[in-house]
């Protein structure tokens, strides 16, 4: 049973993977409209008097929209691939059960009120689709668990009615809200990258790197709960201990990307399958390839969003679904007969 | 000794009750059949011993501690189930579909140590599915694929087996095949083993008792010999059958009015 993973062959591909995704960053970081040379950029942050461009530039600008893509593109990716094993459907991603609406309704509550303020350098917007978002899967969670028990369908129907009542309520709101408030509102649905402080940053990176460390810890439960919940606790898996776990790390973890750069579509569901149809569906892998994966993705889709029509800029959310879309179909058609994911 | 002891089970999942004050014990290191007509109970009897149900009045007890005592885990110790009807999704492969057996028992970083790997390799081999290690579980017929989920059972490396109908749609090789691999696991390594099956005739061959449930709720639980008897048949599948013995054990060929030698049964019980 060579083909079995280890810890030291993980060990080896998580670290190849950063190495990569380190390369992506900086490659990524040197594009752009004003072009920068590294050795400038190293040469520091010069003297009042003579301020470096390369270097205000690489700071100020690009690096911190660098790491938001990685924060936002690990956190989706992963949150995708918990969702797809917890509703045992290859369908899953991090919206469906109600996040992308009820953090849509609680940023355009945010753009027509015309609130003005910050919160730990957030913008209304920010905290009321985190807040949305929260409050939704909360609320899908709970309608799902008064349905059915023991069975995922429930919670799947919940999330589905509740995303198309609260996205009917978003076009309603849409219709009645002034010009420039529905550009704010639309570019933010599509989902969109800024330049954030580095407080932020810093916020957003803790809680994901900590919800990523919390879901390697349960990978192995949710192994075995791909096979369904009766096999997984015949197993002696603890059902709902993993499961609370596993529903709210992944919903605190999209609620922090969604209120990062509103929804970026496309991440979630793209990229998990893209790692587990190159290296199998063992969740010890597939959790941290896929965020490091969910990384370089977004990094790259994103710098493409700077660039293609330079100096305007393109929502990200144009770029994964154009360019992602056919990579994954070729994907698919390339590797499914090896895998075999459905056989009836 | 027995290990698992059922007393006065009664089990239904809406006012109809599927399951009425039924008692039994399975002795340690037997093999037991729950045979029964469709709509007896047999598989909800299955879920009720491994924990899946709770009975709605009456106890279990396994290894004379009441199954409610158990968590998850303490009961995966005790008893492995294999269930019928499963698709698998994601692309597993055999390998990994089996060591995930041992996951109570992995590492701190949630790895198999060498002894899980060892007990996996074991039970790939006793059911001779090492061949397909690495191939995906989706790629394998149904027999291939039945093959694995009992040696994930076996590797699981517990005292109790249950299986729901190990042997559904399977061909006759198979069928014996899966009898033999669970009939090693309870000679060579002292297995209790309790499955569902639907063919009274090779669950004769190999089992030491058997449990059969009837659709009104009676339960007969007795060695093989004796609790499968025509009159038996007859009563609790409400189909006439042709009877006939080898060595201690009964056959049974069950035959619609229309079969061929349906007239043979008549004058069978002419005869007693």
């Amino acid at each position: 049973m060579e083909e079995l993973l280890t810890a030291k062959k993980l060990g080896v591909r998580i670290v190849s993977a950063l190495v990569i995704l380190a390369v992506v960053m900086l490659v990524c970081s040197l594009m752009g409209t004003e072009r920068i040379s590294l050795k400038a950029v190293f040469s520091g942050a010069g003297s009042q008097a003579t301020i470096n461009p390369d270097y205000e530039i690489f700071v100020q600008v690009r690096l911190p929209r660098i790491i938001l893509a990685c924060i936002v593109g690990a956190a989706l990716a992963c949150s995708g691939v918990v969702f797809q094993a917890l509703l045992r459907n290859p369908l899953a991603d991090p919206y469906i059960l109600g996040i992308s609406s009820g953090a849509g309704l609680g940023a355009i509550i945010a753009v027509l009120s015309g609130l003005n303020w910050t919160f730990w350098g957030r913008s209304p917007v920010a905290v009321f689709a985190f807040t949305g978002a929260l409050a939704t899967v909360w609320l899908v969670w709970l309608i799902g668990r008064r349905t059915a028990r023991s069975h995922v369908t429930g919670l799947l129907l919940a999330g589905v009615v509740v995303n198309a009542f609260f996205s009917a309520v978003i076009m309603f709101l849409t219709s009645v809200a002034k010009g420039e408030q529905v550009y704010a509102t639309i570019f933010w649905l599509m989902g969109n990258m800024t330049e954030e402080d580095f407080l932020v940053l810093w916020m957003g990176a803790g809680c994901v790197a900590a919800g990523m460390v919390a879901l390697f810890y349960i990978s192995p439960q949710l192994n075995a709960l791909s096979f369904g919940e009766d096999e997984a606790r015949s197993i002696g898996v603890n059902i709902s201990k993993t499961r609370t776990i596993a529903f709210g790390v992944a919903a605190l973890v999209t609620a922090v990307a969604v209120s990062l750069s509103g929804l970026v579509g496309f991440v979630g569901l793209l990229v998990p399958h893209t790692v587990r149809l190159v290296f199998g569906p063992d969740h010890r892998q597939l959790l941290p390839l896929s965020g490091i994966a969910g990384a370089i993705f977004l990094v790259t889709a994103d710098t493409l969003a700077r660039i293609v029509v330079a100096p305007a800029q393109l929502p990200v959310g144009v770029i994964t679904a154009i360019g992602g879309g056919p990579f994954f179909l070729i994907l698919l058609v390339k590797y499914t007969r090896r895998v075999g994911w459905v056989s009836q | 000794m027995s290990i698992i002891e059922a007393s006065h089970l009664s089990f239904g999942y809406s006012e109809d009750e599927v399951i009425v004050d039924l008692s039994f014990e399975v002795k340690q290191g037997s093999f037991l059949a729950i045979a029964g007509p469709n709509g007896a109970g047999k598989t909800t009897l299955l879920n009720l011993l491994c924990g899946t149900l709770a009975p709605k009045s009456g106890v279990i007890r396994i290894d004379a501690a009441a199954i409610e005592s158990y968590t998850a885990e303490t009961l995966a110790q005790k008893v492995a189930v294999v269930r019928q009807e499963f698709v698998p999704i994601f692309g597993f492969t055999v390998a990994e579909t089996v060591t995930m057996a041992r996951t109570l028992y992995f590492g701190p970083l949630g790895f198999e140590r060498e002894a899980d790997r060892q007990i996996a390799n074991d039970a790939l081999e006793a059911t001779d599915t090492a061949q397909f290690a690495s191939r995906a579980l989706a790629s394998l017929s149904s027999g291939e694929r039945q093959r694995v989920f009992i040696a994930r059972a076996l590797a699981q490396d517990t005292a109790i087996l249950l299986l729901d109908e190990p042997t559904n749609f399977l061909d006759l090789k198979h069928q014996v095949g899966i009898y033999d691999v669970l009939k090693a696991a309870q000679l060579e390594a002292g297995k209790t083993i309790i499955a569902v099956t639907h063919d009274i005739n090779v669950a004769a061959q190999y089992c030491d008792e058997v449990l059969l449930l009837g659709a009104d709720s009676k339960c007969h639980v007795g060695k093989t010999e004796d609790v499968f008897s025509p009159e038996q048949i007859r009563k609790v599948f409400g189909v006439e059958v042709l009877a006939g013995k080898i060595g201690q054990e009964e056959f049974f060929l069950p035959l619609g009015k229309f079969a061929k030698n349906s007239g043979q049964i008549s004058s069978q019980q002419e005869k007693l």
